[in-house]
């Protein structure tokens, strides 16, 4: 066991495969575990026996409905690059599922307009809370607590807020599109949208808390494995059994930040750390846009933010002109504009030829469109009609 | 205890530099100019990327002036169907004439526009219209109407033809329509930009969606894109929304938005039937305006060079910045036809009329860029 000292080790563990416990289902354990390639490179940080998986009916369910999910956004983003499979693969990180425009607002649209966003959605949804009850009986079933089923419920829950607060704020188009760069985008769209999400303080605390487990990961992966020279890494046994290996991290921890936590405790504070992460994230979500909508004067209209002398003087006649109006629905149709009559008398000229030359047809105005102006001429100005923009 | 050797692993951290694509900035790490832009703590600063503008700047071709012209013989003007520079004297106009040919046909070449058996003609011989030359009356009217009436965007540089054109008969950055959500109908046919609430506490008056937050976002980028800077340059990005906390340069950007929105309803949409089918979007919407077709990549086109004051058929007016145009009568000689009834029937936002907030001068000096000065 001393060779686990390092960062890497070259022991390899190889032995027969550990089928775990005995279960009154055999028939949905898959495979026999084993070790192959990938066990081979996991070996490198430790023991890698790889399967054998219980699948059972939740598993299988979850699977089915993650399969559909997958299937229904990989297609629909299949068919927005017209099925062209070498597009498919070179704009991959920027093609998505965009859930339903603005005007719908929690309607059902039609398929290609966002239903099947939606059903994508329902399908993922299914399958993350099939798995979560999977990893709820597992856990009962080896009679172990269920700290991991609720960790989990928490990053579900804020999961579940991205539908939520759509709906609490009555637009499906507040959610989040299925895509690589889609998705980051919608983040940025979604702080910009409620006037700044860093000033939304449990967005602050999530952030917090976020970094806060990345660094108690480390910590703690760190001191473990530089105790494990001295029997550290049987952290169990050094929770009941405190020896050396436990005092002499605790007194690093002492000496260079000024408490430690314990063998134990530290796992408590890495899981609510992480719990924490998810848990008040989403709650930050669930206010967004239904008790603040603007977190920047949120913030400093309580102190939270500071007030910073204006760059600009602005009357408010001049505010109100400079806000301008609130974003509607994109107009249905495409506008037709009056053309001065001055421009259209200079082009309805009568042709004392048959045809153009070819070499001037080039620069030559089409004269059917002139021609159907031209019985509006005693007007001052015509009216241009977009031909696609006619719905 | 036996020690067991660590193999080291070394990744190799390559700064690669993307080529093969024009529009791909090379990244380069070289001198760089600062400035603070807004109050202390607030991050809000300036950079100057002297690598990447000084060679831009220096690229930029500025047409020299042709020689300035001066009064006309009196009696009326010698030439027939002058519907649109018939205040400026007869040398003036020929002038202008020739640089027009090289602003935008880019050849010198006056059959561009012209019948050249009777350059008094709207047509060709055989009678069918001449559609550059329809749209260039129209565009000299569109650019006076500019320089005219939106001071508060381009200032006392104003526009020429060249601004746009370079030397080609198409600018860069026409767009058409394309989809009922498209961002850059912001320009023309939208009005409504906002999306982030001016309350703190949510109201039915903003019914904005995310999805609306990134069309504008979308239109943001392209503004940030065609003039080469940042969402600084016009924002204080703690709150998009603040004008008192913005860059006095948002209020400039915002009345070029308006300009563009005037430029696109009165000047370029309604040209679609003068065009041929080859100018015409795939809705069969005529070419329109954006940032990018005057700026072209710079916070100002070609670096602020000053060509109006050459050319008062452009500027239309008698002086420039108190500087006198010998060349241009206030009262046309020879009026045939009403100079630009369009202009005076073109909806003017409301915008000039409340003017342009006062600029609070920022503590420490801003940067001076680089601009193409009246000393040229």
């Amino acid at each position: 066991m001393l060779e686990y000292q390092n960062l890497f080790t070259r022991v390899q563990v190889r032995h027969a495969p550990d089928p775990g416990l005995p279960i009154p289902t055999p028939q949905y354990r898959v495979g026999k575990g084993g070790f192959g390639l990938l066990g081979y490179l996991a070996g490198k940080i430790g023991d890698a026996q790889i399967g054998p998986i219980y699948l059972g009916w939740f598993g299988t369910l979850s699977l089915v409905f993650g399969f559909a999910a997958f299937e229904i956004i990989g297609l629909n983003m299949w068919r927005s690059v017209g099925w062209d499979t070498v597009e498919f693969i070179r704009r991959l990180p920027w093609l998505a599922l965009e859930p339903p425009s603005p005007e719908y607002g929690l309607r059902i649209p039609p398929l290609d307009q966002g239903g099947w966003y939606l059903l994508a959605g329902f399908c993922l949804t299914v399958s993350i809370l099939l798995w979560w009850v999977r990893t709820y009986r597992r856990a009962r079933a080896l009679g172990l607590g269920t700290h991991l089923a609720w960790a989990f419920a928490s990053a579900i829950f804020l999961y579940l807020s991205f539908f939520f607060q759509p709906v609490l704020v009555g637009s499906w188009s507040e959610m989040v599109p299925f895509g690589i760069f889609p998705h980051l985008d919608w983040t940025s769209a979604f702080s910009i949208r409620y006037g700044n999400l860093y000033y939304n303080p449990f967005h602050a605390l999530s952030i917090a808390f976020l970094y806060g487990s990345v660094l108690l990961f480390a910590m703690h992966g760190a001191t473990i494995l530089a105790v494990s020279r001295l029997g550290g890494e049987r952290e169990i046994e050094q929770i009941t059994d405190r020896g050396t290996a436990s005092e002499r991290a605790a007194l690093f921890w002492r000496w260079t930040m000024g408490w430690n936590a314990t063998m134990e405790s530290i796992h408590r504070w890495a899981w609510w750390f992480a719990v924490l992460t998810t848990l008040t994230g989403g709650i930050g979500i669930l206010l967004t846009g239904t008790v603040v909508d603007n977190w920047y004067m949120w913030a400093v209209k309580h102190d939270v933010a500071p007030r910073y002398p204006a760059a600009n003087i602005i009357t408010p006649d001049q505010r109100e002109f400079l806000r301008g109006r609130y974003q509607g629905a994109s107009p249905d149709s495409f506008p037709d504009y009056q053309v001065p009559a001055t421009v259209v008398d200079s082009m309805l000229v009568q042709p004392d030829s048959a045809a153009a030359p070819a070499d001037s047809a080039a620069i030559a105005a089409p004269t059917d469109t002139v021609a159907a102006l031209r019985g509006k001429i005693g007007d001052s100005v015509v009216t241009v009609r977009i031909p696609g923009g006619t719905k | 205890m036996r020690r067991v050797t660590t193999p080291l692993v070394l990744a190799a951290l390559v700064l690669g530099a993307c080529k093969g694509n024009e529009k791909t900035q090379v990244a380069q790490l070289g001198a760089k100019e600062t400035g603070q832009t807004g109050e202390c703590g607030t991050a809000m600063e300036q950079v100057y990327d002297m690598d990447d503008v000084g060679p831009k700047y220096a690229a930029t071709n500025i047409p020299t002036p042709l020689p300035p012209a001066g009064v006309s013989p009196p009696g009326p003007l010698p030439w027939k169907n002058v519907q649109v520079l018939n205040d400026i004297s007869v040398a003036e106009f020929n002038r202008t004439m020739v640089a027009f040919s090289t602003w935008v046909a880019g050849t010198g070449n006056c059959a561009y526009c012209h019948n050249v058996a009777n350059f008094s003609s709207d047509t060709l011989n055989d009678g069918t219209p001449i559609y550059t030359k329809l749209v260039a009356r129209r565009m000299i009217q569109m650019t006076r109407h500019i320089n005219g009436q939106y001071a508060a965007h381009v200032k006392n540089t104003g526009v020429t033809c060249y601004t746009c054109h370079r030397g080609k008969p198409l600018p860069n950055g026409l767009w058409f329509y394309e989809s009922k959500d498209d961002y850059l109908r912001h320009y023309l046919d939208r009005d409504g930009g906002r999306v982030i609430s001016a309350t703190e506490a949510p109201s039915n008056a903003n019914r904005s969606s995310v999805k609306q937050t990134e069309w504008q976002y979308a239109l943001m980028i392209s503004m940030s894109q065609s003039l080469n800077v940042n969402c600084t340059y016009c924002h204080n990005t703690r709150s998009f929304a603040s004008w008192e906390t913005s860059p006095p340069a948002r209020v400039q950007a915002y009345h070029g938005i308006f300009m563009l929105r005037d430029v696109n309803q009165n000047y370029l949409a309604p040209l679609r039937p003068v065009y041929p089918a080859v100018r015409l979007g795939p809705m069969g919407d005529a070419p329109k305006a954006q940032c990018l077709t005057c700026h072209n990549n710079a916070y100002k086109p070609l670096y602020g060079a000053q060509m109006t004051k050459d050319y008062p058929a452009v500027w239309g007016r008698s002086e420039w910045n108190g500087v006198p145009f010998p060349s241009f009568n206030a009262t046309p000689a020879v009026a045939a036809t009403p100079t630009d009834s369009t202009v005076a029937s073109a909806p003017v936002p409301a915008a000039r009329a409340v003017g342009t907030p006062t600029a609070v001068a920022p503590k420490a000096p801003a940067v001076v860029p680089p601009v193409r000065g009246a000393t040229r």
